[in-house]
């Protein structure tokens, strides 16, 4: 299984992509994470591939083969399409950072319902309020489990559910543990109003 | 300081680990007892993640003042017998190249490792130089790994190889390797010995011309030793591959295609072959330099032709041709020189499988379709930006400021350092950027050269301790007339905060003296130093337009904190920012804050009467947007503005 996270700068990407691999790991399988990061921490594109069991090889994904896509970020997600197989599962923090290089018209972010479409085109796409979910909850910081509690109730995970969220509570501050469970599960209940 | 357990961990425990984690842990089980670099992207965590570990385990760890001291100290200790590595990115070895191309002529008397992070496809350098070729260029063996385990291994086995040929050896990594995660199992962690004894040998160590020349068959011998030693590295392997699947059955497989491939560029290669189904014979070489000769023999028998796969340079390629012809060899050699490779760039699975479709009639990319190449189309690139609340931002509008008032233009040399993300629209504050302490000198010859506009150099104060020194040193011995701009947060920010001779600590946490760098100037002989505030905007501005006429070489040292260091202050603290408010009324959307100073704090409303300015979360409350407001629009309450603390020019120190 190919799962592609992606965001901008201080979404978390990295932390979220060890996390998922650690709960791997616990469940016995091999992973490999490729990641390169120069200017993450400036507002810059973040991305991370998450490589588990049989397809744990070399550190890049080969084009359209990725299974799932964890976006922080509208354009984000845009930008790793093609790194997508068509009618993967797509969960989207429908979230935008337009940067200010977008404002003085350096750089183009396209219209959100835009973004919205080309996603739905070829990939089933899910949005999620996480970083409105992750305010509710504590801290806008938790929207990276708010996502990960949706990713676990999407079912396209070969993690159990309980895995998943013990592993996320192991690697979060101790004084934390209360508000980011609940993070995860405002993720679940997200997801699920999503299906029905 | 913050301790990473996880290098602690037992032997035979799994853990996951970034390469450059994984490389510190070779370096620890290898008992390394000094340990050097200069941070650098990628490769700065090894040293990071080694530093806070320094006292407990018993080594000494630095981030030294610059790569060739860095090296130069490892060096030392490798002479007096004691293990030690240096860590650098490939630019550092441009400067470590001096003393290496003759400690290779010494030789060592202990492991001596310089780990070299490549950076193809430029994630975070300004070249894509290869430094295997500075292993040919000094008969330095090169080791590649494929992934983190063999990161840390062969990290390990390079100080026993370093010690057997009493050569330095050098470990070849590259970006991908350094930040990825691979799950890695640990071996034994050997205490680290410092009791280093300089045996003296003139003969040996004191390399005049006479001297060395007559070293120099030692180190011939060494390099042929390297090879026969290669001929049994472990990690380098033959796998055979039989329609798409590895096969250990030797008979009845056959195949006349062959792949060499080196460093994480190996599974990319498996995997095209298990897609596409194709038959080969693969040589996952770790030896990249010098070659095995005698396992080259072994495999090239009943090979018609071979694809060469390596990231940036054809440096194996150019060996295996000259090796085949050497030896008399008929077979084909596909790789970046006949461009079935590309030359330029990080290679990835496609790009292999670009490779294997031009030599074989397979199909290995999935297409990107008609919906997925317009969603391409549309993409732009984030263009980086300064944090919100750098000072760099408010030096770079006083410089600008200053220029423009003073009518004559101006030309601003840049270095390296996070201000080079001032090149970025809409700061666009310098006009080159080349190397660590290029600017100070290059302005020199700009002035020397008649360039009549106003001349500035702009320079942090990591830079300036690594290599500006100098630089200004030759400006005053030359009378050069420029403006040099200290952009001083006395730390070295770009690579994460490693502490420089102006932090006041070091790597391994201990208290060291803070070095004025306005008395390093002095010490140059510039009586006339300035010190302002970044913030003090007004101030600064004035203090360049005044020095622009001056004659000879003039330093301004603009001084403030690094806005994540407060920020993290802050969180311990509990201290509450005060973000910028925009009066929604005042403000009529002229966006001048945003073309003068691209705050990635600043969004924008077009909802609702009029556009307007939003303030983002991530203000840091610098106030700078307050004062370049024209309509006044923005504020910040002055007793809740972060206090400026150096508010008068130091003068004459």
């Amino acid at each position: 299984m190919n799962i592609i996270i992606c965001g901008v700068g201080g979404n978390g990407v990295i932390l979220t992509t060890r996390i998922l691999a650690q709960a791997a790991i616990n469940e016995g399988f091999n992973v490999r994470i490729g990641a390169s990061h120069g200017l993450a921490i400036r507002g810059g594109t973040v991305v991370s591939y998450l490589r588990i069991g049989s397809d744990a090889k070399g550190v890049i994904m080969p084009q359209r083969s990725g299974d799932i896509l964890l976006a922080f970020e509208p354009l984000e997600a845009l930008r790793q399409m093609k790194l997508m197989k068509d009618n993967a599962k797509v969960l989207l923090n429908n979230e935008p950072y337009i940067g200010v290089d977008a404002h003085l018209g350096l750089s183009k972010y396209p219209e959100i319902e835009e973004i919205i479409s080309r996603l739905s085109e070829t990939q089933e796409l899910v949005e999620i309020e996480a970083s409105k979910l992750a305010i509710k909850a504590g801290s806008q910081v938790m929207t990276n489990v708010v996502m990960l509690g949706s990713l676990a109730s999407s079912k396209e995970l070969p993690i159990k559910r309980d895995t998943l969220l013990n592993t996320i509570l192991d690697m979060v501050p101790p004084q934390t543990v209360e508000s980011n469970k609940r993070a995860f599960e405002y993720g679940e209940q997200a997801f699920h109003e999503k299906q029905n | 300081m913050k301790v990473n357990k996880n290098l602690l961990r037992d032997a035979g425990e799994r853990v996951l680990l970034t390469g450059n984690e994984a490389i510190a842990r070779g370096i620890i089980e290898a008992g390394a007892g000094i340990t050097t670099a200069f941070p650098g992207t990628p490769s700065t965590q090894i040293l990071d993640n080694l530093g806070p570990l320094a006292h407990q385990l018993g080594f000494h760890a630095e981030h030294s003042v610059n790569e060739a001291v860095a090296f130069e100290v490892a060096a030392g200790a490798a002479l007096a017998g004691v293990r030690s590595v240096m860590v650098t990115k490939m630019l550092g070895v441009n400067l470590i190249s001096d003393p290496l191309l003759v400690i290779a002529i010494t030789g060592v008397n202990a492991g001596l490792v310089v780990v070299t992070a490549d950076d193809p496809g430029q994630h975070s350098s300004q070249n894509a130089e290869d430094t295997r070729y500075f292993g040919m260029l000094g008969k330095i063996p090169v080791l590649e790994p494929m992934d983190g385990q063999e990161a840390k291994d062969m990290t390990k086995y390079a100080f026993e190889l370093s010690e057997e040929l009493q050569l330095p050896v050098f470990v070849r990594i590259t970006s991908r390797i350094c930040h990825s995660y691979f799950d890695v199992t640990f071996g034994e962690i050997t205490p680290p010995k410092r009791e280093g004894h300089f045996e003296k040998d003139p003969k040996r160590y004191v390399m005049i011309s006479t001297l060395s020349r007559a070293r120099q068959p030692i180190l011939t011998e060494k390099i042929n030793r390297a090879a026969v030693i290669n001929e049994s590295n472990p990690w380098n392997k033959v796998i055979l591959i039989d329609k798409g699947e590895i096969t250990t059955k030797t008979n009845p497989f056959k195949t006349e295609f062959g792949i060499i491939a080196s460093g994480l560029t190996y599974p990319y290669v498996e995997e095209v072959l298990e897609k596409t189904k194709i038959s080969a014979k693969v040589l996952k070489l770790a030896t990249t330099y010098p070659l095995p000769k005698q396992l080259l023999n072994d495999y090239f028998k009943g090979l018609e032709k071979v694809l060469i796969v390596e990231e940036c340079e054809p440096v194996t390629e150019m060996q295996i041709r000259a090796f085949a012809q050497r030896e008399g060899i008929e077979v084909i050699i596909h790789g970046k020189e006949d461009q079935t490779m590309p030359r330029i760039g990080e290679l990835n699975p496609d790009l292999v499988g670009g490779g294997i479709e031009k030599l074989f009639k397979v199909k290995f990319s999935e297409e990107l379709t008609k919906p997925y190449l317009e969603v391409e189309a549309m993409l732009t690139k984030r263009v980086p930006a300064l944090c919100a609340g750098c000072p760099h931002r408010a030096s770079y509008y006083s410089i600008k400021e200053a220029l423009r008032k003073n009518k004559k233009g101006g030309v601003i040399l840049g270095d390296r350092g996070c201000y080079n993300q001032g090149v970025h629209e809409p700061i666009a504050g310098i006009d080159t950027c080349i190397c660590m302490g290029a600017s100070i000198a290059m302005a020199s010859g700009m002035y020397q050269s008649g360039v009549k506009e106003p001349i500035l150099a702009v320079i942090g104060d990591g830079t300036f301790l690594h290599s500006g020194i100098p630089s200004l040193l030759n400006a005053v011995q030359h009378r050069s007339k420029i403006t040099v701009i200290i952009f001083d947060n006395s730390i070295t920010g770009m690579t994460g905060h490693q502490p420089n001779a102006c932090t006041g600590r070091n790597l391994m946490g201990d208290p060291t003296p803070e070095v004025d760098l306005a008395d390093i100037v002095n010490g140059l002989g510039i009586e006339n130093v300035k010190v302002v505030e970044s913030f003090h905007t007004e101030l600064l501005q004035d203090t360049i337009t005044r020095h622009l006429e001056d004659d000879g070489p003039k330093v301004i040292i603009s001084r403030g904190e690094c806005a994540i260091l407060a920020g993290r202050e802050r969180r311990i603290t509990k201290e509450k920012v005060t973000r910028a408010r925009v009066a929604v009324e005042t403000c009529t959307g002229c966006k001048v804050c945003m073309k003068k100073l691209g705050c990635p704090a600043f969004g924008w409303s077009s909802s609702g009467e009029n556009e307007h300015l939003v303030i983002l979360p991530n203000c840091n409350g610098c106030a700078l947007c307050v004062q370049v407001c024209p309509k006044l629009a923005i504020s910040i309450p002055m007793e809740k503005q972060i206090p400026l603390k150096t508010k008068q020019v130091v003068a004459g120190r």
